[in-house]
Formats: C-alpha cells, sequence, structure tokens
C-alpha cells in the first residue's frame, strides 16, 4: 500500500528488550524459585539430609559456578536491571483508581524495588559470605539456624519470601496477557486466579522451609 | 431547581498557574455536568460574590459521541455531557483532562491523540497506484460484532488519562507510551478487510519504543472508558500478534 509515511524499521530492539526482560523472569528465574524454595522446604528433614543430600547434591553438580551464573546472576541481574529502567516511567495513582489490578501494578514496582535490597542482604549472607568461610557451606542448616533466630532477619526473610512470590505471581499473570495467552477480560481473570493459586503454594512451600531451619 | 456547589481548577492562560474557584450553580432535574457549565457562564459569580470571566469548556455533541468535553469530575476522567448530576458527590469538583496541555479552564489541546494515532498508522489506504484487489469488503457477522465494539471509540481521551503509563504534557517526547486508544484502533484496522493490508507496518509501529510493550497492565483504561471498549482486550490480542511478528522477523522471512 502506498502511504506518505516511511516504513517503520522492521527492527525492534525496544520490544525484543522488553520480551527478554519477560522471559527471564519467568525462565530461568522464576523457575529457579521455584526450585530453591523446593529444596528449601527439607529443612525440617534435619541437619544430615539438608546439609547432604540438598546441599551437598547441589555442590556436587558439574559446572555448578557457570549455572549459577549464567542461569541466576546474569538474568537477575538484567532482570533487576531493566526494571529499574521501566520503572522510571510511570504513576501508579492506587487511591485514585482503586482497582486489583492497578494495585497490582503499583505492587509489582515496588515489590521489584523490595527484592533488590533484599537480595542483596540474602546473597550476601549466604552465597558471597560462603565464599570466605567455608564452614558455612560445609554446615549451611547449622549458619541459617543461627541466623534465622535473630529477632530481625526471620521477619526480614518472610516479607522477602512474600514479595518474590507475589512478584513471580503478578509477573505470571501479566506476562500471560503481554505474550499473548489471555485476552479477554474473563480469560485474563481465570489465568489470575490460577497465578494467585500458584503464588500461596509456593508460600506455603518457602514459609515451611524457614521454619523448618527452626525446627527442634 | 436545586443549587449544586462547583469547585473549578481554572487557569488563565497555558503557561499561567492553575487557581480554584466555587460557584453555586442551579441545576434542572435530569442536569448533567455540561448544563451545570452552560448555566454558570450565564451568570459567572464566584461563592464569595465577585464575578469573574466565565468558565472555558468544550462540548460539542450532548450525547458522548463526539469526546469534546472530557474532564475530570470528581477525580475521574469522563465526558461531562454523560455525568449526571444527581450521581455525583457535592461539591462537583472539576478540573482539566490530565496528560493534555491546558489551554484555558476546563479546555486542554488534544493534539496528542492525533500524533499518536499517525504513529500508528491508524488509517486505512484507499488510494494507491492500483485498484485494490477487493471490491466490496464482507466481514462475518461473529467478527463485525467483535470489531464494532473498537469502532465506538469517541477519541475523549479518558483513558490516556488514566493511564499511568501515559506520559505527563510536559513530559511528552516522541517516544513516550501511545497509550490504549491508538492501540485499540491497530487491533480494528488490523481486522479490517482493506486495513489489513498494512498489518505488518501497524504492529512494527507498535513494537518499537513506546509502543504496545510500554503497557504496565494497570487496566484503568478498559475501567474508565465511557464507551465500554474492550481495551485491555485489545492489547491481550495485539500482544499476541506481536509476538507472532516477532517471531517471523527474528526466525522467519
Amino acid at each position: 500500500m502506498s502511504s506518505a509515511l516511511a516504513d517503520p524499521p522492521s527492527l525492534h530492539p525496544h520490544l525484543l528488550l522488553r520480551r527478554l526482560h519477560s522471559l527471564l523472569g519467568l525462565v530461568p528465574l522464576g523457575a529457579f524459585l521455584c526450585f530453591h524454595l523446593w529444596e528449601n522446604s527439607q529443612s525440617r528433614l534435619g541437619a544430615l539430609h539438608y546439609n547432604e543430600r540438598v546441599v551437598g547434591a547441589l555442590h556436587r553438580l558439574n559446572y555448578l559456578p557457570l549455572i549459577e551464573l549464567v542461569l541466576i546472576a546474569l538474568p537477575l541481574l538484567f532482570h533487576a536491571g531493566y526494571g529499574l529502567v521501566i520503572l522510571r516511567s510511570g504513576r501508579a495513582e492506587p487511591g485514585r483508581y482503586p482497582y486489583l489490578r492497578n494495585r497490582l501494578y503499583w505492587f509489582q514496582r515496588l515489590s521489584g524495588l523490595g527484592l533488590i535490597l533484599f537480595l542483596l542482604l540474602h546473597v550476601g549472607l549466604t552465597r558471597i559470605a560462603g565464599l570466605f568461610d567455608p564452614a558455612i557451606a560445609a554446615d549451611l542448616h547449622g549458619y541459617m539456624q543461627a541466623a534465622l533466630r535473630q529477632p530481625w532477619l526471620l521477619p526480614i526473610y518472610l516479607l522477602g519470601l512474600g514479595l518474590a512470590v507475589l512478584h513471580l505471581a503478578n509477573g505470571l499473570a501479566t506476562a500471560a496477557i503481554v505474550w499473548g495467552l489471555t485476552s479477554s477480560a474473563a480469560a485474563q481473570r481465570r489465568f489470575g486466579w490460577a497465578c494467585a493459586g500458584l503464588g500461596l503454594l509456593l508460600a506455603a512451600l518457602g514459609v515451611q522451609g524457614l521454619f523448618g531451619f527452626l525446627a527442634p | 431547581m436545586t443549587t449544586i456547589e462547583l469547585c473549578v481548577r481554572r487557569q488563565d492562560r497555558p503557561d499561567s498557574r492553575p487557581y480554584w474557584q466555587s460557584f453555586r450553580v442551579p441545576a434542572g432535574s435530569g442536569a448533567n455536568v455540561l448544563a451545570l457549565l452552560m448555566a454558570l457562564r450565564e451568570d459567572p459569580v464566584t461563592c464569595s460574590g465577585e464575578r469573574v470571566d466565565p468558565v472555558a469548556f468544550e462540548h460539542n455533541c450532548m450525547e458522548e459521541a463526539c469526546g469534546a468535553c472530557a474532564m475530570l469530575i470528581n477525580g475521574r476522567p469522563r465526558p461531562a455531557c454523560s455525568a449526571q448530576v444527581a450521581d455525583l458527590a457535592s461539591p462537583v469538583v472539576l478540573e482539566p483532562l490530565p496528560r493534555f496541555p491546558v489551554v484555558r479552564d476546563l479546555m486542554v489541546d488534544r493534539q496528542r491523540l492525533f500524533e499518536n494515532l499517525k504513529r500508528v498508522r491508524a488509517w486505512i489506504a484507499l488510494d494507491g497506484p492500483w485498484d485494490l484487489p477487493v471490491s466490496t469488503p464482507r466481514i462475518a457477522p461473529r467478527q463485525w460484532v467483535a470489531d464494532y465494539l473498537y469502532s465506538r471509540c469517541i477519541h475523549c481521551g479518558c483513558c490516556l488519562a488514566a493511564c499511568p503509563q501515559f506520559p505527563d504534557a510536559d513530559a511528552a517526547d516522541a517516544a513516550g507510551f501511545v497509550g490504549p486508544a491508538a492501540l485499540a484502533q491497530v487491533r480494528l484496522l488490523n481486522a479490517h478487510p482493506i486495513g489489513r493490508f498494512a498489518r505488518t507496518e501497524r504492529l512494527h509501529a507498535i513494537m518499537a519504543a513506546g509502543g504496545l510493550s510500554d503497557c504496565g497492565n494497570a487496566q484503568n483504561c478498559v475501567r474508565v472508558c465511557p464507551k465500554e471498549i474492550p481495551l485491555t482486550t485489545a492489547i491481550g490480542e495485539l500482544g499476541r500478534a506481536s509476538t507472532l511478528q516477532l517471531l517471523r522477523d527474528l526466525f522467519g522471512d
């Protein structure tokens, strides 16, 4: 068709970057969160089981540093960094428009910020501290038990868990709209409930894991 | 006849500071906000007894078909012609439609709407160097019913005023979010028997910066749309179309 304007360029790094941000949030980051909570929910089975069958088994994986870097650290850095770029545009007005989706729009951005802070603490306390002190990796169960017995850390971990699970559940619901899986309002509502169910399940798994460390 | 208290955010010039004035205006039964503003125009005296310049506002059709009278009424963007005074809390607070530059009082410059329609090529090219390969466009009834919903857009700008991603008028740049109204027109015209010839061009336009992926799924647009256009359904359908277009661009032709 003829038209007055030149054709827009077919190269579109913008959409590609946004979709990469969305994809990496689900796979590998969301998938890793599920795996991470599943692994740590086994803390209740005791120090011997946790240190040997959970942490030890992971440490015996081939190419573990590479897996951590490529499947966790780099996607996390991109997702968080590009998330901060997205954060710069937009205003939420959750008071003026008190709808669930608008509140979740606001919450998704706020929880992203909170998660960056929480993950700095969480990764620093475990993975980074373990680099300098081999005793931490040798008895991670005992280390976490001692750490979570401090009265200020357990609430922070519960909050971080809640933010992570809600961020993933809501991210999954909006990713379904973004990628075009759900289009009608009814489909979006149904899939939203499914995501809420997944979030509840993951939260239960995480709480089980956290209190499992404190079990006698 | 009842008397309604009206608080209006006024602004004398595009670059001057806004200020508030209160008025008491007689309202007949069944009056809408435009009727209040017309009554006020006849006798523009504030609550403190000062005679002031009449409040400037825009209106045209008076039946929610032109979109010209959209403003913030008690904090919500909606056309003034379909806002029944009896349904509104008192005092009725009127502000110009946000995200649009104020011309004067409740009048805003709506050029942004049309700039964004141009960005997404929201038109159908009928004239070309050759005949169109279709005679009479034929649309299946089921598709017509779905498409009709999007053709009801009156370009009032309420969805843009409520959208958290639509940039403020003073922060607007050429790459800012185009907003739900323009996206819904892409959904409509891409389904049109002749409009679909420019489908790929429109998809590429909304795949650029400020396009579809700048939507944050807050979904305020669909809540405030006076014509109840399923804007978020359009955004979901365009999400699917742009996913497929992205794969086609990357790995296809």
